[in-house]
């Protein structure tokens, strides 16, 4: 009768309702990630990756480990001293919109670093070693997606699994690297 | 972690490094900046360690140092092992350093006093008013310091000369007596360099060269090797002669509680002995007559059999090595006592064989004599700017010395001290000096070793210091005086420079081997010269018992405290948090009493008891210990201050309230045992902060000890240690036994354990420790190299009276055998505890989210962010090694800028979290690291050193692959007298190896009395 | 399900009920206007459900330290309240479906009450697993689902068990609660109006006492009663298991489960007796909860009392006949220890006091009864709190021996418990009928009309 389905219905929906609950739980992180009112402001500079390291005629072609000096020797990638760009942009004044490359010279006289925002993270209690997923031979692509081939990255590239284990336990089954929880809890 | 892990939360404060900081862990609510650097150091690699040398200032011992820091922030200090006095070992007091240069309590300028108040000064005025000050006082300037390097010490001199005045080195620590008394023997004014290592009858007549004295860390180091049982069943002796066992007393084989100030007699009653056996006494031939074996006896309250069978062993199972009284055994006539201690080593032939006369310590040994004598010149208005470095002389003297008063009844005052400190709050002008680690110096710890001290961090920046050595240079400058710098640090390279031998190459490399290396070996460093032979008494001194002033019933002995030294770290949470080696109390001072005593006056543990000499009196509680003589009651420095940072000031009391100014003669060194008190009960009661639940082994198999003579047979050892052949549980119950030698590599895992979490691993490392009882002397250095190395949090006083203290290893100590009464053996077992890695762990299966489980490599591994917090594994853990976050420790307890010296490398634990020892897991991952970088070769052994066992000054300590049969751990556990706590009782298979304390006397099976 | 047999028994079961209108009229009443006294009872109530969410919110904001616990004592007031409630869980499911397996004829008025008592207790009682946890927010990793971190919970623990086992028992028990419940819904509905009736209308679920409804409520019944029997011993087994899988010396016995068991059947009972006294009084039940009720509840709290005082007995017998002296010194520490006061109250309680059951005129003194049953109750809470506490500060490692005192905070959460307990418990009495109206009719005689005219002549 009546009551059947409105029973049915009601067990249904607390079951999907706790379902969401754990789901949501779990995708968190993610979630903040992905919302764009996470960065309300944007970065300081509009730094085009795709100018640097890209591939296309006219692009720079750049190697990611160029700038990002210390990902192959360090657990950090580690971000380009304002030292480094002003050495090329000292004789490069930038093509498509110099008035960003001279925000990059205004930091480097006034000696004041760049405060770029934070685009890929994992939480603190998890340790990724760039250098160790370097010499086993992963090209950044694989985790940062095709960061040459953007103007402004995101972390809706759906390549970046954001702060989400399931993420990082796939690869590493997949390429039959330890699953011991140790190796990144500690 | 919703909240709470902060791990490298610190790299947002300057701008420095890659690395991510975060404010909120998970999530990601606010805009996370990457500060990079405008210009990279070379030197830093974000991520990576930079390691510098230095020198520790902890104390005038003066270890070499290893830095590490981590994108500019010093994170944690580890010993040079190229250097000889640290050899690679760091004591809890050099670690503890580290959050005095993070202490937040610091002076964040210099300041200047005006109308009553300290006001805030830019380092210009600061110095014109100095200037300007010395100019008026017209060379009536009085500098007080306290140990500095050469080059320090030179340009004080230079800047006095310059300036005009005179100084005076004054430290509550001080070995003068033993100086005087090796002037008086040999015509050295030196302190003689005891050769511990080597000796086979060792006497200690109330030295505590363990935790206190010249030089703990490498003193120590000798002994636990002169001590522990090599292969060939060979050991050492060490006798301790005193009213009160210090840590040193307690490692003892022999305990003989002397009464306050008989040592003399024994020693010399000893002397005369073996001089009758053919000894040569010299020319105190004559002396030694007047002490007969009787005279002794009757002045030493110790029986005539005892003084001859000492003297025989002394020469029998030599080369024996007597020690004169340390600091805390400074009586009225301790400069007799050490000239006893060493005509006695003379007599026996130990001068040049175990005492040596060149290539001592350069320690601390200014007599207190000087600082009376500038105590009555300030009084006497003779001072027209008093200035104060490195010493803290208002907390450290006795109340009586009248130092307070002399030193505010002069004109301007001037305080070097960078942290608050009583003498500073007295202080016209504070010029905060940098910490020892923000800046450049030197070090001569002893003849023919040269050590530098340089900046391995920029100055910490909420503190705007300035070295006290360049304010010395633009004062003297502003003066007119140029003492040929401009800076200190050209002034220190100047000093090198002059005295550098060209044998060693150009000074320019010279100078950076030695900053790469941190110490310079001259030629001829601590070469061991001819025997000097004993001069004729020229001055007049006296070996008999000293007086104690005032009628109370005991004599109080007061010593300096083996984590507080004279409580110049007593404002470290560490150290607070640190239980005392002896009393295992922490935070809150105490007073040592006898049980009989007590019991006699009707005082129980715990009681609050008022402690009156004619100088004053104190309120403190009392805890009994049975290692005092029932007419003794002890007191440690480093309580009571009253102004010296949030955590020092209030807590317990100063000793030297109690105590009168009196000066040793002929030495003029300060008497810490110089009066008796009465105690009485206040009726008040309070519950002690201590960690100890038991100090009795109630016969269970968990510190056991084999006699010296039952080493070599296996068979019986077994029984006698109680450890039983490795069992294996079985499936349907009872136990099969594993063929194992004594829990010898082949043990891991035990065949068929199935029962362990790694059972189908069976390739690959198995990390396991070796720890060796005989060794350990239960110093605790390796509680605080953990504390620092794994961001654990200290609680607070109320805290570990709930029983709530965090310390992922610690030091348990029982009583097998202490008698106060008698000569007579002495058994105290010390037994560090930290997570067991059991094979069998019966905290893994009851935890219903794997947040703690085993690892393929052995390791009983806790995953924090999984950790849900029932508790259940803490409950089952049967040696209660796991520790819980009961509230946020690392968030309100820790301010800034202490939160810099997190660990990066570490998940620093938020509240409702289990944590526990996880053999340095962030070590074991560098090492991995690094090792497939270098094309992937496997992880060398002894690459791996959990912070633990690389401070240990015993070298108790070896971790490794036990699986390797050539690893160091294997060598190790290979031995008969391997055991694990409590294995053959719950069958855990333990990857914690102890090796059993060696006695001389008999132990009954379970390895107890 | 009445037989002829069972008229008599029923007859001599409440004497003083005339007819079966009695029945509805006076249970129906407890429903209408409450009074004086329930009142007083609810408003106390509603003060220590304030109190109870209170400090349990304090604990959550400022950390689980608010507790008294420690190391080593890491399950404490918190874990005793919990096994406490548990076990006064299971005399319900005891009195309602095995007594009625077993067709006991004095069931039928008590155990509407101690049904609802069983499913307020389990619900009282699974709160204090997430009080206890260090990090509640993530509890809900205990249960078993498909996620994203491909982690599942270790089914090897004895707390992942206990999610289990507790759950299930809610589940079936508030079921069977609800099924029992049903005609008498119908009866309360047939005479209420207004929202009350709507209300009962929907939950009565269209029940209309026909023949065929009740050929099926007898069987749905019947079958629930089978599938709640085996909860009874399986669910406080596995939650003796928490303790009996450790290793912690006073914990690690095989004896634990029937233990449990027996010791939960006799608290539960004692509190049966203690909510039912009081339920007479209030709503003037006497003809309802006669001495014959009473006289075989507490023949069976003797009977369990025998039983639990045998597993102490054997507790200390075994610590002893074991040579174990870790083992020994644990149960010499649990006598004379830090904590003997509350071994010997546990002792006292629950060994020494149900002794005086043995004696019929106590048995049939409703007051002494009460009093006795506190006791029981008060005994009972302190074994879970021996067996919790003195087992862990005292274990292996001396060194790490220590004392526990438990804070403000816990007592109150653990008092708070009792009004949160209560506070669901009165609300029941006004909603539903608290005795069963149709089963109890069962054994009542049949109405008959008077024999006036005999009376006549």
């Amino acid at each position: 009768m009546k009551k059947h389905w409105l029973i049915g219905g009601l067990a249904g929906a607390l079951t999907l309702s706790g379902l969401a609950f754990v789901r949501a739980q779990d995708a968190q992180v993610a979630a903040n990630a992905d919302d764009p009112q996470a960065y309300p402001s944007g970065q300081p500079i509009a730094f085009p990756h795709n100018q640097h390291a890209g591939s296309e005629p006219g692009q720079n072609n750049m190697d990611c480990m160029f700038c990002h000096f210390s990902a192959e020797r360090s657990v950090d990638a580690g971000i380009p001293s304002v030292s480094l760009c002003a050495g090329c942009h000292q004789v490069i004044p930038g093509r498509n919109n110099p008035e960003e490359v001279q925000k990059v010279m205004q930091y480097w006289n006034d000696r004041e670093p760049i405060p770029w925002v934070r685009i890929y993270k994992i939480s603190d209690h998890a340790h990724f070693p760039h250098m160790r997923h370097i010499a086993a031979g992963f090209e950044c692509q694989e985790c940062h997606g095709e960061v040459q081939t953007v103007e402004v990255i995101n972390q809706r590239d759906p390549v970046w699994g954001g702060d989400n284990m399931g993420w990082c336990v796939d690869c590493h089954r997949r390429e039959e690297a330890s699953t011991d929880c140790s190796v990144c809890h500690y | 972690m919703t909240d709470g892990i902060k791990r490298r939360d610190f790299l947002k404060v300057v701008g420095a490094g890659s690395a991510g900081a975060t404010l909120t862990g998970c999530s990601t609510e606010q805009v996370e900046r990457l500060i990079p650097y405008v210009v990279p150091p070379e030197d830093i690699t974000p991520g990576v360690a930079t390691w510098y040398t230095t020198v520790c200032d902890g104390c005038s011992a003066q270890c070499g140092m290893w830095v590490r820091t981590r994108e500019g922030r010093v994170v944690k200090l580890e010993g040079n092992p190229e250097h000889p006095v640290s050899g690679g070992a760091l004591c809890s007091r050099g670690h503890a350093s580290l959050q005095h240069l993070y202490n937040p309590d610091r002076y964040t300028g210099p300041m200047i006093r005006e109308d009553g108040e300290l006001r805030p000064a830019t380092w210009e005025e600061a110095e014109d008013l100095l200037a300007q000050e010395i100019q008026s006082a017209g060379g009536n300037v009085l500098f007080i310091g306290g140990h500095m390097g050469p080059s320090m010490n030179r340009l004080v001199s230079d800047f006095l000369g310059a300036v005009g005045g005179n100084r005076v080195q004054y430290e509550a620590i001080s070995d003068a007596p033993l100086r005087a008394a090796a002037q008086m023997a040999f015509g050295h004014d030196v302190l003689p360099r005891y050769d511990i290592e080597h000796a086979g009858f060792l006497m200690s007549f109330g030295d505590d060269f363990i935790e206190s004295g010249a030089s703990p860390v490498a003193y120590q180091r000798q002994y636990a090797r002169m001590a522990s049982a090599d292969d060939h069943g060979a050991k050492g002796k060490f006798v301790f002669v005193g009213p009160r066992l210090s840590l040193t007393g307690q490692n003892a084989d022999e305990w003989i509680p002397i009464r306050p100030g008989g040592e003399a007699a024994l020693a010399l009653g000893m002397a005369n002995v073996i001089a009758a056996g053919g000894g040569n006494a010299g020319p105190y031939a004559s002396v030694l007559a007047a002490y007969d074996v009787g005279t002794a006896a009757q002045m030493s309250g110790v029986s005539e059999s005892t003084i001859r069978d000492l003297a025989d062993r002394f020469v029998s199972e030599g080369p024996g090595l007597a020690l004169g009284p340390g600091v805390g055994g400074h009586h009225r006539n301790a400069t007799g006592a050490h000239l006893a201690a060493l005509i006695l080593n003379a007599v026996a032939g130990s001068v040049g064989r175990t005492v040596h006369l060149e290539g001592g310590p350069r320690s601390a040994s200014a007599p207190y004599a000087d600082m009376e004598a500038a105590i009555g010149a300030m009084a006497d208005e003779q001072v027209g700017v008093v200035m104060v470095h490195g010493t803290n002389p208002a907390y450290s003297l006795p109340t009586v010395s009248g130092f307070n008063d002399a030193f505010t009844s002069v004109g301007f005052k001037v305080s070097f001290s960078s942290a608050p400190d009583e003498t500073s709050a007295m202080a016209d002008l504070i010029l905060p000096d940098r910490h020892f680690l923000e800046s450049w110096g030197d070090s001569m710890p002893m003849d023919g070793v040269m050590a530098l001290r340089q900046p391995v961090m920029q100055a910490v920046p909420y503190f705007d210091s300035k070295q006290a050595g360049d304010v010395l240079l633009s004062v003297a400058a502003r003066n007119g005086a140029n003492l040929g710098a401009a800076t200190f640090y050209d002034f220190l390279r100047a000093q090198h420079q002059a005295s550098h031998e060209p044998a060693m190459g150009d000074f320019e490399s010279a100078w950076r081997r030695t900053l790469k290396t941190g110490v310079a070996m001259h030629a001829g460093a601590m070469e061991t010269g001819a025997a000097a032979a004993l001069r004729p008494l020229d001055s007049a001194i006296t070996f008999d018992a000293p007086s104690f002033d005032g009628d109370g019933d005991f004599v109080l002995l007061v010593h300096p405290s083996p984590r507080f030294g004279a409580g110049e770290l007593s404002n470290s949470p560490w150290m607070l948090e640190l239980p005392d080696p002896v009393s295992k109390i922490t935070w809150h001072s105490w007073l040592e009493m006898h049980p009989h005593a007590a019991e006699a006056r009707g005082i129980r543990e715990g009681d609050i008891v008022t402690v009156a000499s004619d100088q004053g009196s104190v309120d403190v509680p009392v805890w009994l210990y049975p290692g005092i003589r029932e007419d003794a009651v002890a007191l440690a420095m480093g309580g009571g201050h009253t102004d010296f940072g949030r955590w020092a000031t209030g807590n317990g009391v100063n000793a030297m309230d109690l105590l009168p100014a009196v000066t040793e003669q002929p030495s003029g060194a300060m008497v810490t045992v110089a009066t008796t008190v009465t105690v009485s009960p206040t009726g008040e009661r309070r519950r002690l902060a201590t960690p100890e639940g038991s100090d009795d082994q109630h016969d269970r198999p968990i510190a056991p000890a084999v006699a010296l003579a039952d080493l070599g047979h296996e068979d019986e050892s077994h029984e006698e240690g109680g450890h039983g052949e490795l069992q294996e549980l079985q499936g349907g119950g009872g136990f099969l036994p594993v063929p194992a030698e004594g829990g010898a590599p082949e043990a891991f895992p035990l065949e068929g354990a199935r029962y362990g979490e790694y059972a189908t691993a069976h390739e690959g490392p198995r990390w396991a420790m070796a720890i060796d009882l005989d060794k350990c002397t239960g110093c605790s250095a390796c509680v605080t190299a953990c504390q620092a190395e794994n961001n654990v949090p200290w609680v607070g006083e109320e805290q570990v009276l709930m029983g709530r203290e965090m310390h992922w290893m610690r030091i348990e100590r029982y009583y097998e055998h202490v008698d106060a009464t008698e000569a007579s053996h002495l058994d105290v077992r010390f037994l560090p505890m930290l997570c067991q890695h059991c094979g069998n762990a019966p905290c893994e299966p009851v935890c219903p989210v794997f947040a703690t489980y085993h690892t393929p490599e052995g390791v009983n591994a806790q995953v924090y962010n999984r950790c849900v917090g029932t508790r259940y594994c803490a409950n089952n853990c049967p040696y209660k090694v796991r520790v819980f976050n009961w509230y946020r420790y690392t968030d309100e307890n820790v301010p800034e800028p202490m939160n810099w010296q997190w660990n990066p490398d570490v998940t620093v634990r938020t509240n409702g979290v289990m944590e526990k020892c996880s053999f340095c897991m962030q070590r074991i991952r560098e090492a991995e690291n690094q090792a497939a970088l270098e094309e992937g070769r496997p992880v060398r052994d002894g690459e791996i050193v959990p912070a633990c066992e690389q401070s240990c000054p015993a070298e108790a300590i070896v971790f490794g692959n036990v699986r390797d049969p050539e690893s160091r751990v294997s060598q190790v556990v290979a031995n008969e007298r391997t055991y694990r706590v409590l294995d053959e009782l719950i069958n855990t298979q333990p990857a914690v190896n102890y090796l059993k304390k060696v006695t001389f006397h008999e132990v009954q099976s379970g390895g107890h009395e | 399900m009445a037989t002829s047999t069972a008229t008599e028994r029923g007859a001599l079961t409440h004497p003083d009920v005339e007819q079966l209108s009695d029945v509805n009229r006076d249970v129906l009443k407890i429903l209408s206007k409450p009074g004086k006294g329930w009142w007083i009872l609810f408003l106390i109530a509603s003060a220590g459900v304030g109190m109870f969410l209170g400090s349990w919110a304090w604990q959550v904001y400022r950390g689980i330290g608010v507790s008294g616990l420690n190391a080593p004592v890491g399950w404490g007031v918190y874990i005793t309240t919990f096994v406490f409630w548990v076990g006064i869980a299971h005399s319900g499911t005891l009195i309602s479906a095995i007594l009625f397996l077993f067709r006991a004829p004095w069931r039928q008025s008590i155990y509407r009450a101690a049904e609802a008592m069983t499913v307020f207790a389990v619900m009282t009682a699974g709160l204090f697993p997430l009080i206890h946890v260090g990090r509640l927010w993530h509890a809900y990793w205990l249960i078993p689902y498909p996620n994203s971190r491909f982690l599942w919970p270790n089914f090897k623990s004895p707390l992942v068990w206990d999610v289990f086992a507790v759950t299930t028992y809610f589940t079936v028990s508030a079921v069977f609660f609800y099924l029992g419940t049903v005609p008498d819904i119908a009866a309360a509905r047939d005479g209420s109006k207004g929202l009350r009736k709507k209300l009962y209308s929907v939950i009565s679920l269209g029940w209309r006492g026909t023949d065929r409804q009740w050929h099926h409520f007898g069987k749905a019944y019947i079958f629930l009663a089978a599938l709640a029997t085996p909860l009874v011993l399986s669910v406080h087994s596995v939650v003796s298991w928490d303790f009996a899988m450790a290793i912690v010396p006073g914990w690690h016995a095989t004896i634990f489960a029937p233990y449990f068991v027996a010791g939960a059947i006799f608290s539960g009972v004692a509190m049966v007796i203690t909510l039912t006294v009081v339920m007479r009084k209030v709503f003037g039940l006497e003809a309802y909860l006669t001495t014959k009720h009473y006289d075989a509840m507490a023949k069976l709290c003797l009977l369990t009392s025998l039983i639990v005082l045998y597993a102490y007995l054997s507790e200390f017998f075994m610590a002893w006949y074991s040579g174990e002296e870790i083992e020994r010194t644990a149960f010499w520490n649990r006598l004379f220890g830090d904590y003997w006061w509350a071994t010997w109250i546990m002792l006292t309680c629950n060994g020494l006091v149900p002794i005086m059951l043995w004696f019929k005129r106590i048995r049939h003194s409703i007051p002494a009864l009460f009093v006795i049953s506190i006791f029981i109750n008060i005994g009972m809470w302190f074994e879970r709190y021996v067996i919790v506490v003195t087992s862990l500060h005292h274990e292996f490692e001396p060194w790490a021996w220590g004392i526990y005192r438990p804070s403000l905070t816990e007592m109150g959460i653990m008092v708070g418990s009792f009004a949160w307990f209560g506070f669901w418990f009165l609300l029941f009495t006004r909603l539903l009928p608290p005795v069963a109206i149709a089963e109890l009719k069962e054994v009542l005689p049949p109405p008959m009309r008077k024999r006036t005219k005999e009376a006549h002549s």
